[in-house]
């Protein structure tokens, strides 16, 4: 923003912005970690692959699997204009998941609301929990 | 021991400044942030004097019985503010939120046009 002087006599409020810029900014995490970060979790009946990736729609993420390993794949675009502040990663993003268990490839689904995208991936029958009824004679 | 449970219920959530794009366009300033995972009825923006703030809080609830592996992102609260000139029109400014990105618009105050005094001849 075009600085004035009209915001050096809101010192106060001035002195306050200078403790919230220390808050951790999401940009910084990102540099170890690769984009976007991932979720993995599952329960007994799914696996689930949750990945945080606002501004890209349902049609935009291209989901790949083989026999191991889950690939998401997308595009974020840079909005048009004159930059004062570029924090925001855009750009062609991939990442592979390892999936460890089989998994029953025909039911995945995939799913986005509010720019996270969740993955979900039936266990296949064979690797389900059983419940065994054992007869004695 | 009552306050002491009510501390723990009362958890503070991770506090993130949101990746923020701001740029310039012919009608005005356009400001992007990176909010995944926060609905609508889950953000406040608030103007005060020259300080525009926005907050907003994900929720990641867990489903019953599901077990995190790898967790790289969760719950967090996002706030950030943003500090605006005398150029902008307070009484215009608009924000839309859609697939996880806030988008404000700024525009600025509309130029007076200047006015030509007429000298009066004697």
């Amino acid at each position: 923003m075009v600085i004035d002087f009209n915001t050096l006599y809101n010192f106060p409020s001035r002195l306050d912005r200078v403790f919230e810029e220390m808050l951790r900014s999401p940009m910084g995490d990102d540099r170890r970690l690769a984009y976007p970060p991932l979720n993995l979790s599952n329960d007994e009946e799914n696996i689930y692959v949750r990945a945080e990736v606002p501004g890209v729609t349902i049609e935009d993420v291209e989901l790949t699997l083989t026999d191991k390993t889950l690939v998401i794949k997308g595009e974020r675009t840079a909005p048009q204009g004159k930059f004062y502040r570029q924090e925001r990663p855009s750009g062609v993003f991939h990442r592979v998941v390892n999936i460890g268990v089989p998994v029953d490839r025909d039911k995945v689904t995939a799913a986005m609301k509010d720019g996270v995208l969740t993955v979900t991936l039936p266990k296949s029958e064979e690797i389900k929990p059983r419940t065994i009824s054992i007869d004695v004679a | 021991m009552s306050e002491v449970a009510k501390k723990e219920a009362v958890k503070e959530l991770s506090r993130f400044r949101p990746a923020t794009d701001i740029l310039e366009r012919e009608d005005g300033f356009h400001i992007f942030m990176d909010m995944p995972g926060v609905s609508r009825e889950d953000m406040a923006i608030d103007l005060e004097e020259d300080e525009l703030t926005v907050t907003g809080r994900s929720d990641q609830c867990p489903l019953p019985g599901e077990k995190f592996v790898e967790a790289q992102f969760g719950a967090c609260e996002y706030v950030r503010s943003i500090s605006i000139s005398d150029i902008v029109d307070r009484e215009r400014i608009k924000a839309s939120l859609e697939n996880g990105v806030l988008e404000l618009f700024l525009p600025k105050v509309e130029k007076v046009q200047p006015k030509r005094i007429t000298i009066q001849a004697q």
